[in-house]
Parts: structure tokens; sequence; C-alpha cells
């Protein structure tokens, strides 16, 4: 008995690590929700996300694509965070794919004091947007990110970038500092906070949460297209 | 034999962290950004995952073998106590590069990833006292 006792021991500590991994990642809330949300059909009893209008943000908020697309996607967004990165390639791609039934919303969602230029970058990319090139701020801010952010003084990079997108330098520097930039950032923070942002990035579609794990291409394009199909848009 | 025992104990801390974290990899949860810094950054880093394989998962692989190879050395399996001094080092000198991959390359700590830190340091003190406890004896 002395003998196999170890074994049986390390057999016993084997299934208990296996089965707990295993458990857990199935059982991980919206682990099982990576069905797509229906628009114009009732809910499936199933469906773990319910849908959240939260108050309102920002407003007119950051939007790309038609107002009546069927797949209408909020993304709450910190610009220093790395899968924030990671995601904004992926939301380009499905961009280009689904064209006009695809609109995206970009929320601001700086998390401090965890990322210390993320609120810049937020300025930044909102004084950008009073003179209406946010999205190309957007766009050069997380594609540059590596470039930006483990700098100790960011501002004149993003100035950089600025002028790089054909903006009014000194206008750009009134606005970023602004009461009207940092307004809108604080909306759409609380309008996060009414949906249950926690982290980012966070991302919403038709108004119910995409579990952060479908977030890759590959998942995101079948609740898509199963979201598009379910209007009867496709 | 009871510096074995308590390495497999010790073991089994660093076996839940790494599970933990195996299972927050897979499921995305811990790579998303929230208030408090650290794991989004290190664990969506490219240091994360190698060959494919989250390096999480290889954590819970050593550490079940440091588990099961001390286990039987408490029992008195002297091929496993001479297994279990290579990779604890081992295990102890990977962490020491994932420490400074943190410290200098990422510029950013996961507190999990410090805990198991500390799990496979103390794991190496337990195993070296073992060793020279081994030597004396012999």
């Amino acid at each position: 008995m002395k003998r196999t006792l170890p074994f049986i021991i390390i057999l016993v500590v084997l299934g208990a690590a296996v089965g707990s991994a295993l458990y857990f990642t199935r059982s991980t809330p919206g682990s099982n929700s990576v069905s797509p949300s229906p628009t114009n059909s009732s809910a499936p009893a199933n469906a773990p996300q319910p849908v959240l209008t939260g108050v309102a943000g920002a407003d007119p908020p950051h939007t790309q694509g038609s107002p009546n697309a069927p797949a209408r996607l909020e993304e709450f967004g910190d610009f220093q965070c790395p899968p924030c990165g990671l995601f904004h390639p992926i939301l380009k791609q499905m961009q280009s794919e689904f064209g006009d039934k695809l609109q995206v919303t970009f929320r601001e969602f700086p998390l401090t004091p965890a990322h210390q230029h993320a609120v810049a970058a937020a300025s930044a990319a909102e004084a950008a947007g009073m003179q209406g090139k946010f999205w190309e701020m957007h766009d050069l801010i997380y594609e540059h990110q590596n470039d930006w952010k483990d700098n100790f003084d960011v501002r004149p990079i993003f100035e950089g970038y600025a002028t790089q997108i054909g903006l009014n330098l000194d206008r750009f520097r009134q606005d970023i500092t602004s009461e009207a930039v940092a307004q809108r950032i604080f909306l759409d923070g609380k309008r996060g906070h009414s949906m249950g942002v926690k982290g980012t990035p966070t991302v919403f579609l038709n108004g119910r949460e995409v579990p952060f794990e479908s977030l890759p291409a590959e998942k995101l394009r079948v609740i898509l297209q199963s979201t598009i199909a379910a209007s009867g848009n496709r | 034999m009871k510096l074995y025992l308590t390495a497999a104990i010790v073991s089994l801390a660093g076996l839940a962290d790494a599970i933990y974290l195996t299972i927050e990899h897979v499921t995305g949860q811990s790579v998303r950004c929230t208030i408090v810094a650290g794991c989004s950054e290190v664990l969506s880093s490219q240091y994360a995952v190698v060959a494919g394989v989250p390096l999480a998962l290889i954590g819970a692989a050593a550490y079940f073998g440091v588990f099961s190879l001390a286990t039987l050395a408490a029992f008195g399996y002297r091929i496993a106590a001479v297994l279990l001094t290579p990779l604890v080092l081992l295990m102890f000198l990977v962490s020491l590069w994932l420490i400074y991959l943190q410290a200098f390359v990422i510029h950013a700590f996961c507190q999990f990833c410090l805990f198991s830190a500390a799990v496979t340091t103390t794991l190496t003190v337990l195993v070296g006292i073992a060793v020279i406890f081994r030597r004396k004896t012999t």
C-alpha cells in the first residue's frame, strides 16, 4: 500500500487540477454566450447577456458606418491598453468585411491610475474630434501605441500626430485641455460605468456585451454574421 | 522526508496559481485591462505564449512535475529526489528571467506571476536544504 499511495495521491491531484481547469474554463461568465445577439427576435431562453442601454455618453458619439446598420457595435476603449491596441486592427478588418452592415461607436474609457497616459491619449483624440478628425487620431494613437506608451512626456508625440493629420496645432493645444474635451471623456466613462464596464476593451453589440474571449476576428466575425442574418439584412 | 513533503504542499500553491492563470488566459479574462495595472500588460505580451502554448500552462505542468517528484521523494523514491533538483533549479532560472522581463522589458508586474516566482524561490530553498541534508547523511 505504501508503494502505491504516492501514485494515488499524484493521480488524485492530477484529476483535481484538470477537472477544476475544465470546469472553470467552461463556467467563466460569458464563455457560453458566444452566440450572437438577435436584434429583432425574442431573446433565446439561454441568452445570458441582457440588452443594456445605460446613461447617455458624450454627444454626439464618435461613430463610423450607417446608423441603420443591423449590427451596431460600441467599444469602450483605453488607448494605452495593449488588448485594445490588439483589438483595433480586428475591428478595422470587420469594418472592411461588413461595410455598411456594421456601425462602430468608440467610447472613451481611460483607466487611471493603471495607465498614466490614457487620459492624455483620450484627450488628444477628443481634441482632434473637435476639428473633425477623431478617427484619424484614434487610428494613429492605437497604431503607434508602443511608440508612446512608455514615454515620460507624450504631448509632443500627440502634437506630432496632430500635425501629421493636418490639424490646426494651436487649436489642438487649446482643445486638449478644454472643459469640453474633459466633459466628453467624463460622460463616456459615466455611460460605461452605467453599463457595467470594468475593463477594456469592452464591446457591446446591439446593446449586449460581447464576451471578451469572443473578440478574436474569427469569433467576432461569426457573431456579426449571425447578428446580421438574424436581422434579415444579409 | 519532511522537506520533500513541504515542497509537495508548497508546489500545490504554485499549481493552483498557474491553473488560475491558464484559465484566465484561455478565457481571455486576465488580458483585459482594468484599473489595476500589470497583468494585462504581462499576459498580453509576446512572452506569455511559447510556441503557441500559454506559459501559464507550461508552468502548471512544471508545478505538477515538482509535486509528483516531491511526493515520490517524500515516500523514499531516491530517483525522484535526484530529478527534482534540476527541475526546480530550471524553474528558478526561468522565474528570474520572467522577473527580468517584467521589470526591464514589459515595464509592468503581474501579482500572480510574482507569487509564482515566490513559490519557485521557496521550492528552490527547500530542495537546496534537502540536497545538503542528503549529502551529509550519505
